[in-house]
């Protein structure tokens, strides 16, 4: 048994490196980089702040009915129209956007593209319905156990929309993007965050005051504990950023991340509640979920810096 | 031949294709979601290249052109070598590399093509006719999420184009940088192993033309044999470096029904020295992602409870 596994060993023993002469394909890349760019970033975010505003939402109605139906009922109409926004960006990125269908002919848990498809598509139903019930609320007919049965149905979908998008930008075997194990959870995460200075903003335009106390709370505990997925996704990604920027762009990209998203968010939030500080929250944050996802996007396609530098 | 065209054009079909815009529309929508019988499985095929006995000539890229009808990339001087298709693409299914391994020394005192063992500064030419490796876990194959990618009852790796959509997800999966999405029908594209020839009881256009028989083809098992009979051939003849790539699994990563006989590590032929199977690591990341998103949760719950009386 031994010697046949030695025999066998030996069949697929590739020559030590050196031992042989070198050359060749050996400095190239091995794998094809897929049309993903731009709008692949914009996707993400618009993901994340689609599902995240509807699970802040749903889990603070749920929790605090009588604190925060009215905000979530303006809340539901506004996340089903950045989800449709997504969406958009979705199909057209396809190479044939008219076969878009095409993905829901078959169900594959061992596809996070599948999953997520089916997460979005079923999401879209419920988060349409409770949008539709918000508004005819507002209008008069209310039906308000429908709507919170809508809220209820759409939670898992939601989550699910929200928690495959970094699955599906991990599990693939592009350089960089097959170490990022934390990026799922980074972007789950961070769409709870915006989610949270979404819902902040507006219950702090509606004027309602104790919810924007509670939520600005929430919004600085989120705040705080994104930097913990962010911190090991950027320790995933060390290693291929070392090898695509030189130190000094690392550390620019990396101080603008943290004071974008971190600190001056927090900042704004800490100094007032008010309607323009929020805003002035949730653009910062935005423009730091976005710059993470696009530096995270352009990897594949950014060449290694001893090429660009010619060393 | 003529008359023969004829006779087939006159045949009735089987169904009018829809001729109205709205009957042509729900063709389109409904016509992917209808399915066939699944074929009787078969005895799995596949290639083995043993690149020792390649001698560059491309026939093997032409052939699979022609069969397939794949237009050609144009024409490009890539100051490598012979290789001027430089990767494989949606249209160049089968890709000849040239490895040249040359010391300064050496090549003044004349080029020796043998295959020397043990010889520091070899002087040689490597060749390696590249295609799909049709892996029998094919992350490929994992990642479509149309179904378009399915593995046939020769269990080969094969695209149906009519089904896929363009995520490029497989583009993205794929260890071996094989599949590419094409920029003229938006739909992704691979060697499909002669899937046609094979059901006609053909081999692969390829095999057929390789002038060398460096590309075999056949029953994967009796393939196997035979690579392995041949590298003991090789080892006894003093060709040590000799080895196989891809006949049998590895800890991350299946065989490969599309394997390759070797004389130097796989990345100076452009292949990945460890190939990894990136489904392993989807349960781990599902879970953070899963974990990162509950405790996003737990604390907005926590505060809204804590903070509502």
């Amino acid at each position: 048994m031994r010697e046949d596994s030695t025999a066998r060993q030996l069949l697929n023993e590739p020559p030590v490196a050196g031992a042989a002469s070198e050359g060749g394909y050996a400095n190239l890349p091995v794998t094809k980089a897929p049309g993903w760019h731009g709008m692949i970033a914009w996707d993400a975010l618009l993901n994340g702040m689609a599902t995240g505003l509807f699970m802040a939402a749903a889990v603070s109605e749920l929790a605090a009915p009588a604190v925060f139906t009215e905000v979530a009922k303006l809340a539901y109409p506004v996340a089903l129209v950045l989800l449709l926004v997504d969406l958009g960006l979705l199909v057209s990125d396809l190479g044939d956007s008219l076969r878009f269908h095409h993905m829901l002919r078959v169900f594959k848990p061992g596809s996070p593209m599948s999953v997520g498809t089916w997460c979005l598509t079923i999401f879209s139903l419920p988060l349409t319905a409770a949008a539709a019930l918000s508004v005819l609320a507002e209008l008069g007919w209310d039906f308000e156990w429908a709507r919170i049965l809508a809220v209820i149905v759409g939670l898992l979908p939601a989550f699910g929309s929200a928690a495959y998008k970094g699955v599906l930008l991990s599990t693939n075997a592009q350089p960089g993007w097959k170490d990022a194990r934390w990026l799922g959870g980074y972007l789950t995460n961070s769409a709870l965050l915006i989610g949270c200075a979404e819902l902040l903003l507006l219950s702090a335009a509606l004027g309602q005051m104790q919810a924007t106390a509670i939520l600005r709370t929430a919004f600085i505990l989120l705040l705080v504990l994104n930097l913990i997925p962010l911190g090991l996704l950027f320790a995933n990604l060390q290693p291929t950023h070392a090898r695509l920027y030189t130190r000094e762009e690392q550390w620019r990209v990396g101080v603008l991340i943290f004071a974008a998203g971190t600190l001056i968010p927090l900042g704004l939030t800490l100094l007032s509640g008010s309607l323009l500080s929020v805003f002035g929250s949730l653009i910062f944050l935005l423009l730091e979920s976005w710059l993470v996802r696009f530096v995270y996007v352009k990897i594949p396609h950014t060449s290694p810096l001893e090429i660009r530098t010619g060393k | 031949m003529a008359s023969r065209e004829k006779q087939l054009s006159a045949l009735p079909q089987t169904s009018d294709p829809p001729r109205g815009r709205l009957s042509q529309l729900v063709g389109r929508l409904t016509y992917p979601f209808l399915r066939g019988e699944a074929p009787k499985p078969r005895p799995a095929t596949g290639f083995y290249t043993d690149t020792t006995v390649c001698i560059g000539c491309k026939a093997c890229e032409v052939a699979c052109k022609q069969w397939n009808q794949l237009p050609s990339d144009g024409f490009n001087w890539s100051g490598n070598s012979y290789d001027n298709t430089t990767e494989l693409s949606a249209t160049s299914w089968r890709h000849v590399k040239f490895i040249e391994q040359f010391s300064d020394e050496k090549s003044s005192q004349g080029i020796s093509l043998a295959i020397v063992p043990n010889e520091p500064d070899l002087n040689r030419w490597l060749m390696m006719s590249d295609h799909c490796k049709h892996c029998l876990a094919a992350p490929c194959h994992q990642a479509c999420p149309t179904g378009a990618i399915i593995q046939n009852e020769f269990e080969n790796v094969y695209i149906q184009a009519d089904i896929c959509n363009g995520c490029s997800c497989c583009v993205a999966a794929c260890p071996f940088g094989v599949i590419t999405r094409s920029d003229m029908g938006g739909h992704s594209h691979k060697c499909t192993l002669c899937y046609d020839r094979q059901r006609d009881g053909l081999e692969p256009a390829c095999a057929k033309a390789c002038p060398t028989d460096s590309i075999h083809f056949g029953p994967i098992d009796e393939l196997r044999e035979r690579a392995r009979k041949r590298v003991q051939e090789l080892h006894r003849r003093g060709v040590t470096q000799a080895y196989l790539y891809g006949d049998a699994p590895s800890q991350t990563y299946s065989e490969l029904h599309s394997f390759y006989l070797l004389v130097d590590r796989p990345s100076v032929y452009g292949l990945p020295d460890d190939p990894f199977n990136p489904w392993l690591h989807m349960m781990g990341d599902y879970a953070r992602s899963i974990a990162g998103g509950l405790a996003a949760i737990a604390a907005l719950l926590v505060v809204v409870l804590l903070s509502r009386s």
